[in-house]
């Protein structure tokens, strides 16, 4: 059986099912976001000092080395947004080659992205800046971490965009351009709470 | 969509991704800045902060193409951002009431 509006729109909602759906995923996303969000203002509220002063030196000094890092990435990410979004246009052109440029630049930038978290991260373990070291690297670790699990996430459904499933393209081409709109949305969205997550962590402390 | 309609999207994005650009240089700009503000850092949090969210508008409003959406998604997001905010007054209502009883 055929699953339905995968490309024509309900009359009801006035949308594909797919696209109803990421929204309401997101909606979840927002939540599980928020709730760290709040988390972070209540124990930052709550602190005599912040950043915490912790055994290992000045957290704030270790925060400063970081600034470049954070602001490379975001750069990063905010160019892949564009480059996602251009891959979805790509496809509206009918043209596939540009498509694949695009997105392939997207999880090129991702990966960047990781690498130099990946740094970031080593930096800081190997200072003796760990999740237990105080209250901000515990939120530090768990909110960016969870950030990157979503940009992990992002790259696996790209690739697969890339590879095995363009093959959809040749036969149901409408439904294919949706796939890539609605990843696309995931996509945004992981953008939207680093724009967030950047000045909150690295900046303004 | 048509063609047409492309070429202004693409002039689009192409300007968000400046101003976004723009955002994110002001923002770590601002975090060196002494506001000023009763010794504290809440000005550049302030700053930090506004910009975040036009940053975050820039992209939901352009890339997620929230500025031409359908009313049913517009009603997901807004009973979203009520539960938010309750999500993140629910604690500080705790906490009042916890006050009451010293």
């Amino acid at each position: 059986m055929e699953i339905p509006y995968n490309v024509e729109l309900r009359e009801d909602t006035g949308l594909y099912n797919s696209k109803l759906g990421i929204w309401l995923f997101l909606a979840s996303e927002i939540m599980l976001f928020g709730g760290l969000f709040s988390a972070y203002i209540l124990l930052r509220t709550g602190a005599p000092v912040w950043p915490p002063i912790g055994e290992h030196g000045s957290i704030l000094h270790m925060l400063k080395e970081t600034i470049p890092h954070a602001t490379f990435n975001t750069v990063v990410l905010i160019f892949s947004s564009v480059t996602m979004v251009m891959a979805w246009v790509s496809l509206k052109q009918k043209d596939l080659s540009k498509y694949k440029v695009y997105l392939g630049t997207t999880i090129l930038c991702a990966i960047i992205f990781l690498v130099v978290k990946y740094f970031e991260y080593s930096h800081k373990i190997h200072e003796g800046f760990v999740p237990s070291h105080d209250t901000y690297m515990a939120l530090y670790f768990t909110l960016t971490g969870l950030h990157g699990l979503h940009i992990i996430g992002g790259i696996i459904v790209l690739a697969y965009l890339l590879g095995p499933g363009i093959s959809m393209w040749s036969s149901e081409p409408e439904r294919f351009t949706n796939r890539i709109e609605i990843v696309g949305l995931y996509w945004h969205f992981v953008d939207l709470v680093w724009i967030f997550l950047f000045p909150t962590l690295y900046l303004l402390n | 969509m048509s063609n047409t309609n492309m070429t202004h999207h693409i002039a689009n994005y192409r300007k968000v991704f400046i101003f976004l650009l723009i955002g994110t240089a002001i923002t770590v700009w601002a975090s060196y800045m002494e506001f000023n503000v009763q010794n504290s850092i809440a000005g550049a949090i302030f700053v930090g902060l506004t910009i975040a969210f036009i940053k975050g508008y820039l992209v939901a409003a352009n890339f997620m193409h929230l500025n031409s959406e359908k009313k049913m998604i517009y009603w997901i997001l807004l009973l979203t951002i009520f539960f938010l905010i309750l999500l993140l007054f629910i604690p500080l209502l705790w906490d009042l009431n916890n006050m009451s009883n010293y």
